[in-house]
């Protein structure tokens, strides 16, 4: 491979991690890079500064040492994320580790380098406690960093950190996204998240044929109904 | 409300930035002569009404910020002697399929009229859509290999959540939609993958369908002429705009009262009980249920309010609800 073909290949990758789209080995050959080349902090400096200036953001400052604090961050990230999942999917074959396993860990390391504070808000099934519920509220998030590019001046989705952490493959539980998320007045709940969860989802699934006859959108609401064998 | 405020005018002029950017290249792309922009009135009217006058069969995926799954689903529909059918088939995990049949083609519910703002000069409340939200045309965009216009919407309050919708242009079908809470993230996405406007009828009324769920066609009445109010109970404050649709009373007891500003929709429940009542807030997805308990006459009732509305909007109506 020619300098300049080397050159043009990490611009490409600098540019698929800038939008969440750069692979673990597209990852670890940009740190790798950019502790030998100055050019590929440089680069992506100049992506970072494009990025604001198209968002409009004020003051894009980003200097080598931004990128060298990145590159850090980036790699304990790295280090903890691995550590994190490498026992859950030993066993599985390669093929469960399909574009969801890695769409994880690029998220898990994008959110972690962009400094970018995700809220952890779904709480434990088992019971309720005080600590629980303040250590699982909803942490508002830092200003939104520029790593994670949206279009249109939107604000990257809050992506429940443990179901990424946890999650390897296709085994996603079915009964993950009927989990109604509970946040309890009072402190001592009586009742358990199942009992809320079903409470919940049937109000829900009542409450769709009103949004799908008044929201102007059609049937398109009911994409929100869980459907269990229970009924 | 000077956070609100700030906020959306910040909003604002970051999206207005992006898409002024947006707007000059898609017209380079789309090289076609320049076309008058529809007005906003007439985009909504076509995606309230015309939609509903075709046939057609479209997968589109979905993906809600409480799980980054994506889930894929189909939707059928078609017209018989004027009246509706639609099919909704889920297309991952079990074989569900929700069926609705029977609304008259020509039924216009509270929200359309509300879109369409047929309705605003015989009621009382002359509250025109424009007051709720700010609605800005946006560029083309093809999605699904059709081209639509995007429509931005933007709430002028902190009780509604706003929207991008890309609306295509020939049926008036929404082909995309990003549902957008207070800090400008995304709380849910539709987006269409493929669209057919010429579906064979007759093999979608033979497939057989396992699982079927059937919704309710007539859910809330067709062609209000009024703003009407629920019997027995008292909603003595609902966000500006939003119009009583109509009442339920389900299987399980549940006393079902619906709303909507046209766009935004939201549902009051309530039951009596004997058993403890718990009381806060449930979310999943963009759908929140604002759960609480109402004592009337020594009798305790189950109140909840749920919808695709911010947790503010609903506890207040929540707590401003009153039995006779």
């Amino acid at each position: 491979m020619s300098e300049q073909n080397r050159v043009q290949t990490l611009a490409e990758s600098i540019s698929a991690l800038m939008d969440n789209q750069a692979s673990e080995f597209e990852l670890q050959r940009i740190l790798k890079a950019s502790e030998q080349d100055a050019e590929v902090k440089a680069t992506w400096s100049r992506y970072q500064v494009t990025g604001s200036v198209l968002r409009g953001e004020q003051t894009p400052v980003f200097s080598a040492a931004s990128m060298a604090s990145f590159s850090a961050r980036m790699s304990a990230a790295i280090e903890a994320e691995d550590a994190l999942s490498a026992p859950a999917v030993a066993d599985k074959s390669k093929s469960q580790q399909g574009w969801f396993y890695q769409l994880g860990r690029v998220a898990l390391v994008a959110s972690v380098a962009g400094g970018l504070v995700l809220g952890v808000n779904q709480f434990n099934s088992t019971g309720q406690s005080t600590s629980q519920i303040a250590s699982n509220v909803v942490t508002p998030s830092a200003p939104v960093d520029s790593a994670v590019s949206l279009p249109s001046g939107i604000n990257s989705p809050l992506i429940n950190t443990r179901t990424v952490a946890v999650q390897t493959g296709y085994e996603s539980r079915p009964q993950e996204n009927r989990r109604v998320n509970f946040q309890p007045l009072q402190a001592t709940s009586v009742v358990s998240d199942e009992e809320v969860s079903r409470y919940v989802n049937q109000m829900i699934k009542a409450h769709s044929d009103n949004a799908a006859m008044n929201s102007g959108q059609g049937v398109l609401p009911y994409a929100r109904v869980i459907i269990t064998d229970e009924e | 409300m000077p956070k609100i405020s700030t906020w959306l005018s910040s909003g604002v002029l970051a999206i207005t930035t992006v898409f002024l950017v947006q707007t000059s290249s898609a017209q380079e792309i789309i090289s076609s002569p320049p076309m008058s922009l529809p007005s906003v009135q007439t985009l909504l009217n076509k995606m309230s009404q015309d939609a509903a006058h075709i046939n057609y069969r479209g997968s589109f995926t979905y993906q809600n910020q409480t799980s980054i799954e994506l889930q894929s689903f189909r939707v059928e529909h078609w017209l018989e002697n004027g009246v509706e059918h639609d099919r909704f088939l889920f297309l991952n995990g079990p074989e569900r399929v929700i069926v609705r049949d029977g609304q008259p083609v020509d039924c216009k519910a509270m929200g359309d009229e509300l879109l369409q703002g047929s309705i605003s000069q015989i009621g009382k409340a002359l509250v025109k859509m424009d007051d709720l939200y700010q609605f800005e045309i946006r560029g083309q965009e093809r999605i699904a290999g059709r081209l639509t216009r995007v429509l931005q919407v933007i709430p002028k309050d902190p009780y509604r959540y706003g929207y991008f919708l890309s609306i295509d242009e020939d049926t008036g079908l929404v082909l995309k939609s990003w549902l957008i809470d207070e800090n400008a993230r995304p709380l849910e996405r539709y987006q269409f993958i493929s669209l057919d406007l010429n579906p064979d009828i007759a093999q979608l009324k033979a497939q057989s369908l396992p699982h079927q769920h059937k919704a309710v066609a007539d859910v809330t009445p067709c062609n209000p002429t009024e703003f009407t109010k629920p019997s027995n109970w008292q909603i003595a404050w609902v966000p500006q705009g939003f119009a009583f649709a109509g009442q339920r009373k389900l299987n399980n007891g549940q006393t079902m009262l619906m709303y909507t500003d046209g766009l935004t929709t939201f549902s009051i429940f309530i039951e009596p009980t004997t058993s403890f009542v718990p009381e806060g807030v449930g979310k999943r997805g963009a759908t929140l249920a604002y759960m609480s308990r109402l004592v009337v006459r020594d009798t305790v009732f189950r109140v909840s309010v749920v919808g695709e509305i911010p947790v503010a909007a609903a506890a207040k109506i929540a707590q401003n609800i009153t039995g006779q």
